[in-house]
């Protein structure tokens, strides 16, 4: 994609992706001969209609001089020639590119969202200008608009250059923690952590995602820092593979911060995938702390269903249920227990509430198959054990 | 032998005619005193002075043979690799050997400049065999494993994938606290106690109360002619909660899709592939685990001796109570040959029986 090749500039050690960073790459590149790469990929996949067209003797000069000061790497100059040259002709798709791009690199950040929305009306599908006008859009503090052009960008490809994918999928993360979607931050940060990527920035953003704080890392008190740092740290060396590191961080976590919110839970989280016994002791001793804990009655209602432990899974999902009617986990939980604890009806009708809002949800398709094959109902079984093959490759 | 003797006593005509036929019946058989879970070797010994075999003669002496009881073999009387004293194979750069003598077996790697040689300690499985190897206090899955079809080493099942970038790395895969609790809880017993291991404790395959939980007290309360805290009767469990049962070390249908695996290389596990099959049904018990395997016994290789089994459902007779069962147009013998296909493992070496029971059509890729 035509945004490729400015993200590109981002090099490994520039991974922290602070907006210095990216602040220096724009600026650097402008005028010079990637900006001149830039245009020609930019032009190449198809965006012919941001040339301007039947263009004045007065457009055209203050295209060609707003492209010279670009090359000269006189962003004032360059700016205020788009600008003009914009208002001559508003339909100038690549002019408010470059007006943005070079907004965005003067920290000028309403402005360069004003000149990503012109181009985004003239073309809803330009990526990289919703990826950028994502990444201004957390500069101003718009954080919900931010997720949203970030989320979408990123599913429609922004991010596939592997280097332009670190800087946006860092601001995603730390946006889904502020948004309170933890787990879909962690699954951004697992990125990083499958690239080895261990910068503070990240460990930090893993900590708080880990820990459910719905803060941004630049919102943590400096007080606080080194409790959530340490947690990603040991986030970081359990999903790398040194779970006995991981160990080591934790309990030391535990033993300095005893009454400290959510560690537990977000070893239990980690430990889930492979030993839901140890999990389930993890997400008790949470409780301990936070008897009130809702989130961590619904994990571990959860996993006591997935380690088979269905009589005690009811009365905790139950109980979640009863704070919060319509908590997906705790339907799962209570259905497929109630299921293979001798009330298949009610089961069904939990795990069917569950499909109805989420077609594809693997453990609800589990439940019913094995409450079918109880039932004798061998071919609702069967059809429902093959769409779990499917939906799990 | 004398310790059974020594501990009985007469306060039970029952108890007595028991451990007399028990003890006459290890007299007897050589290998049986080595085999069953006697007092000597038991973690409860110190109270109890009978073990399953005392009155569950029979299924005693025949889960002897059983391969759950061989799940883990000791190192020193292991036929296997006395038989095989001295095996080498070449692995990349790397040069294994695993020697046997005087009952200890090493595993030896070398690079060609530099070696590093362990001892055996833990032997997982009685035909093919991996090992458990422990240096500076961490367990590693020894990367080749002893396939009897070859006669010889090759890489384990699972770590075709693994480059080993040093000797320790070649040696084997450093396995996680949860895999090591996984691997030896259904290997031995008494392996785990909680979320620790136990290695001082573990008796090597798997005892009696490993599947029969509760035994131990039962047993104890047997000693005074307490008959009433049995333990949980695992016949009356349906299908369903036999797959799953038998899955907590076969591997279950739920662990199976949970982790998202598929592909031959899980074939080798059939609870799984047992409730893929368009005729398992969990409240049938003739499609269950124990309709055709006893765990109590070594596993019948006769594939015709599982006809019956199939014909339970797949008969003119029966097929009119079960509309779904048809009834094989091709032959009523020998059905296990065509609906449950041999399946090589990815690298070769061994392969398992598909329990996807199913019409095996021509030319068909493996149903995944």
């Amino acid at each position: 994609m035509f945004f490729a090749p400015i993200l590109q500039f981002v090099t490994k050690r520039d991974l922290i992706l602070k907006r210095s960073t990216f602040e220096h790459v724009i600026s650097s590149m402008a005028g010079r001969n990637c900006l001149k790469g830039f245009l020609l990929t930019f032009l190449m996949v198809g965006m012919s209609g941001l040339h301007a067209q039947e263009a004045s003797p007065q457009f055209a000069d203050l295209a060609a001089r707003a492209a010279a000061a670009r090359d000269q790497q006189n962003i004032p100059l360059a700016i205020e020639l788009y600008t003009q040259a914009e208002q001559l002709k508003p339909d100038w798709r690549e002019g408010w590119f470059y007006l943005g791009l070079l907004q965005y690199g003067a920290n000028q950040f309403p402005a360069a969202i004003d000149a990503f929305n012109h181009l985004l009306q003239l073309e809803p599908s330009a990526v990289p200008a919703m990826a950028l006008r994502g990444l201004c859009e957390f500069e101003t503090g718009a954080y919900d608009d931010s997720l949203r052009d970030l989320e979408q960008s990123i599913a429609h490809g922004a991010a596939n250059e592997p280097r332009n994918e670190q800087i946006l999928r860092y601001h995603l993360a730390q946006l889904l923690v502020r948004a309170g979607r933890f787990q879909d931050a962690l699954t951004q940060y697992k990125i990083f952590i499958e690239k080895q990527v261990d910068s503070p920035d990240v460990l930090l953003g893993l900590g708080l995602a880990g820990t459910r704080v719905r803060l941004l890392p630049k919102e943590i008190p400096e007080t606080d820092r080194g409790l959530y740092l340490a947690a990603g740290s040991a986030g970081y060396a359990f999903l790398s593979g040194n779970s006995e590191l991981a160990a080591s961080i934790f309990t030391e976590l535990f033993a300095r911060h005893p009454t400290a919110p959510n560690l537990h839970l977000f070893y239990g989280y980690l430990l889930f995938q492979h030993d839901s016994e140890l999990a389930i002791n993890q997400f008790q001793s949470e409780l301990t702390i936070a008897p009130g804990n809702i989130e961590a009655h619904a994990i571990l209602a959860y996993t006591e269903m997935i380690a088979g432990r269905y009589a005690e899974a009811v009365p905790e999902a139950e109980h979640v249920l009863a704070a919060m009617p319509d908590m997906e986990m705790a339907l799962i939980a209570l259905g497929r227990s109630l299921g293979e604890t001798g009330d298949p009806k009610h089961g069904m009708e939990l795990l069917n509430r569950v499909l109805q809002s989420d077609p594809d949800n693997l453990e609800a398709h589990m439940g019913l198959a094995a409450i079918y094959s109880r039932a004798g109902r061998r071919e609702d079984a069967y059809r429902e054990r093959m769409v779990c093959l499917g939906l799990a490759k | 032998m004398s310790v059974w003797f020594a501990l009985a006593w007469p306060s039970s005509l029952r108890r007595i005619v028991a451990r007399f036929s028990v003890a006459a019946l290890i007299w007897l058989l050589s290998d049986f005193a080595g085999v069953l879970p006697t007092f000597a070797q038991s973690k409860k010994s110190s109270t109890s002075a009978v073990t399953c075999g005392t009155c569950h003669v029979g299924v005693a002496t025949s889960y002897s043979h059983a391969p759950m009881r061989h799940a883990m073999e000791s190192p020193g009387a292991n036929p296997a690799l006395e038989t095989h004293p001295n095996l080498s194979v070449q692995m990349g750069q790397y040069f294994y050997t695993v020697q046997t003598k005087d009952g200890k077996s090493t595993y030896t790697v070398s690079d060609g400049k530099d070696s590093l040689t362990l001892p055996i300690r833990w032997i997982f499985g009685q035909h093919s065999q991996t090992w458990v190897l422990e240096k500076d206090g961490h367990l590693y899955e020894s990367l080749v494993s002893y396939f009897p079809r070859d006669n010889g080493l090759a890489t384990t099942p699972g770590d075709q994938k693994i480059t080993p970038h040093n000797l320790i790395e070649a040696m084997g895969r450093r396995l996680q606290p949860w895999e090591t609790r996984s691997c030896f809880n259904c290997h031995a017993t008494d392996a785990v106690a909680g979320d620790q291991l136990t290695l001082d404790h573990l008796r090597p395959g798997l005892d009696c109360e490993r599947c029969h939980v509760g035994a131990q007290q039962h047993m104890a309360d047997a000693e005074n002619d307490n008959f009433k805290t049995l333990p949980k009767s695992l016949k009356r469990m349906d299908s369903e909660s036999i797959s799953n049962f038998c899955g907590e070390c076969h591997r279950s249908w739920d662990a199976v899709i949970r982790n998202h695996w598929h592909g031959p290389a899980f074939v080798r596990f059939q609870p799984y592939r047992l409730q893929n099959s368009k005729c398992f049904s969990g409240n049938d018990p003739r499609i269950s685990c124990l309709a055709c395997h006893n765990p109590h016994q070594p596993a019948n290789r006769n594939d015709v001796s599982y006809d019956s089994k199939c014909l339970a459902c797949h008969s003119a007779a029966k097929a009119s109570h079960a509309s779904t069962a048809r009834v094989c147009t091709v032959s009523k013998n020998n059905c296990v040959s065509c609906h449950m296909p041999k399946v090589e493992l990815p690298g070769g070496h061994t392969s398992f029986t598909d329990h996807q029971i199913r019409v095996v059509k021509p030319g068909e890729a493996y149903p995944n």
